[in-house]
């Protein structure tokens, strides 16, 4: 009080007008605490649950481990705890061990073949996969007796079966033409999800043409400054890979295909897939 | 506008329901927008007809434009005519790179150069599809743009699909089309139907064909509520067998609508008891042809339901297998061969 007679009666008022404030303001504090209570709460809640998530997952793990130790050692040993939750346990493990040898199945090459017509044939299925996506599956019937033959499939009409077939002798070399085969249509599959991808996160690059076997791309790109239009086509000459061969540019302003930085450009649309190309490309500013 | 024009922009009007002129008008987007409103759909359509003459005469639109009007309509309504299929043979090396702009400049310049009278328009639909109208004239008249040919080509694959072209024409088209996808050679696919979307899924494979797999088909488990659980099993066993056989033959889920196979037999008359027809030397000749709004459909439920016998016998399954619904039937070949089958208007 005597601070405030000394300073006057306005700097008085305004000492309790902020008091009267602070006090207004305690309820919202409270409300503040409560809430970050509730949070810390929640966040308990998902502690608990990633924990029993990771034991889980250890149980898995360990169950997987000696899962695949018993494959090794042919060993039937029954598993201890025999309540509800261990048999789930056991038979995802099981599914995970299933998971890695169908991967591993693919990685080395394998192809899912099965015997038809008692022996005589075969039908095999080729999968396709782009950055560890599962594609389309492709299948073939294959007859063998009376002589090696293809006898139907639903590999569409633009690639070339039969050549292939002629190519790689499958007659005598069956894996070498299903190698090839698998090859051609594990880069069709690739270059049309590539082309996917490219509508889905560049909407401002314009597919001006593009044909059924994704062979050929003609693309619009913007030039951010002088809003230039620069038209840009790709040759995938080899069928059997997801990059093109040959990166051709088109521009009004004559000197921009040959400036060092879309030569840089035309090489990384030949090293790396389309869309991340693209993605690079915007990030350093050549492309809207 | 001239009098050819103006025939054929009365002929489309008539043919486009009334529904779906005010959307094909608009996607062809000769009309300005105040030109638009002014139109009364509800008018009868020889008042349309009226009114969209006088807009075309104040826009000065010519045939070229009509043209394109009635490309807009048959893009969007394929299957209103016979389509028949044709496949390019024996392609040249560089057959896989041709583009769409060298295959217009090339198309172009090769039936021009056949035709002295003709008038092409090419445009590219959204499923990659590259549509080709062709107006023929000859040496002495202009483009007749009242019986155009439409042909349907998916560039880098060997099938063409043609619509309303005369033996006559047919030689002309073959020409160009060969020479401008650089190929060597073009044959009858002895494919046909009204439906140009069912005869090009079933040559390009885009439908749900089946392979015999690993793992069991989940059909087997279907209807097992029955008085005799015995009996009912073995039975399901043998329908599930016939199913999978069924659709190992014919394919799965929806199938292409093809309406009917014809069957022309060559072969000799064979009877016991008709000793007169079966000493004849020439060969008995009949055709037999099967008709349906969708065949495929009703051999695979004739099939799956025992009504034919399992396996499908080649006859039938060649349609699905080689993409063909027309056969000449001979004693020589074992299997069913072909002839080629001229398209007639």
């Amino acid at each position: 009080m005597e601070a405030a007679s000394t300073k006057g009666v306005l700097s008085h008022l305004s000492l309790l007008e902020v008091q009267a404030r602070s006090r207004r303001s305690r309820p919202q504090q409270q409300s503040r605490v409560t809430e970050l209570k509730a949070k810390v709460e929640a966040l308990k809640v998902q502690k608990e649950q990633l924990e029993a998530e990771i034991q889980t997952h250890q149980n898995l793990q360990k169950l997987r481990s000696s899962l695949d130790k018993q494959c090794a050692d042919e060993d039937d040993v029954e598993m201890e705890e025999d309540s509800e939750n261990s048999e789930l346990l056991r038979l995802m493990a099981r599914h995970t061990q299933l998971k890695d040898l169908l991967h591993a199945h693919h990685l080395i090459g394998g192809y899912d073949v099965i015997k038809t017509r008692q022996g005589k044939g075969v039908c095999v299925s080729l999968a396709t996969a782009y950055e560890g996506v599962y594609l389309d599956t492709y299948n073939l019937e294959i007859d063998l007796k009376p002589a090696v033959r293809i006898s139907r499939h639903n590999i569409p009409p633009f690639i070339p079966v039969n050549s292939l077939a002629k190519e790689n002798n499958m007659q005598t070399h069956m894996r070498a033409f299903l190698d090839a085969l698998s090859q051609h249509l594990n880069a069709f599959a690739g270059r049309k999800q590539e082309l996917k991808l490219l509508k889905e996160q560049h909407k401002s690059v314009e597919v001006m043409e593009s044909n059924v076997l994704c062979s050929i791309l003609v693309l619009m790109f913007t030039v951010p400054k002088e809003k230039t239009a620069v038209l840009c086509t790709l040759d995938y000459i080899d069928h059997s890979s997801c990059l093109p061969k040959r990166v051709h540019l088109e521009c009004e302003d004559k000197q921009l295909p040959d400036s060092p930085q879309w030569k840089k450009n035309c090489s990384l649309l030949m090293e790396t897939p389309v869309h991340t190309a693209l993605t690079a490309m915007r990030k350093v500013g050549d492309i809207v | 506008m001239d009098d050819a024009a103006r025939r054929l922009l009365q002929r489309l009007v008539r043919r486009i329901p009334a529904q779906t002129l005010k959307t094909t008008l608009d996607k062809w987007g000769r009309l300005k927008a105040a030109q638009r409103q002014s139109m009364d759909f509800t008018q009868s359509k020889w008042a349309l007809t009226e009114k969209l003459l006088a807009i075309c005469e104040e826009n000065e639109l010519t045939l070229k434009h009509i043209a394109e009007l009635e490309m807009i309509h048959v893009i969007e309504n394929p299957d209103r005519s016979m389509w028949y299929a044709l496949q390019l043979m024996d392609p040249e090396d560089d057959a896989h790179s041709v583009e769409l702009t060298q295959f217009k400049e090339q198309f172009k310049s090769h039936l021009s150069e056949l035709v002295r009278h003709v008038s092409i328009k090419i445009k590219k639909h959204t499923d990659e599809a590259v549509w080709i109208r062709i107006a023929w004239g000859d040496s002495f008249s202009r483009p007749n743009h009242l019986k155009p040919t439409y042909v349907v080509h998916h560039l880098q694959t060997p099938y063409v699909f043609v619509t309303g072209l005369t033996s006559k024409l047919k030689l002309l088209l073959t020409q160009a089309l060969v020479l401008s996808t650089r190929h060597q050679a073009i044959k009858d696919a002895s494919l046909s139907g009204r439906k140009l979307t069912a005869i090009r899924d079933l040559l390009m494979r885009q439908y749900q064909q089946v392979f015999p797999t690993k793992y069991p088909s989940p059909l087997a488990e279907s209807n097992q509520n029955a008085t005799n659980p015995l009996i009912d099993k073995e039975q399901a066993e043998l329908s599930a067998n016939r199913h999978q056989m069924a659709c190992e033959a014919f394919g799965s889920g929806m199938l292409p609508q093809l309406q009917s196979a014809v069957y022309k037999l060559e072969t000799k008359f064979r009877d016991h008891m008709n000793k007169t027809m079966t000493e004849r030397e020439e060969p008995l000749k009949c055709v037999v042809k099967f008709a349906s709004t969708s065949l495929l459909e009703s051999l695979r439920h004739c099939a799956s339901s025992g009504i034919a016998s399992t396996p499908v016998t080649p006859l039938l399954s060649s349609i699905p297998l080689k993409g063909r619904n027309y056969f000449v039937i001979t004693d020589n070949g074992p299997g069913p061969s072909s002839q080629t089958r001229q398209p007639q208007n």
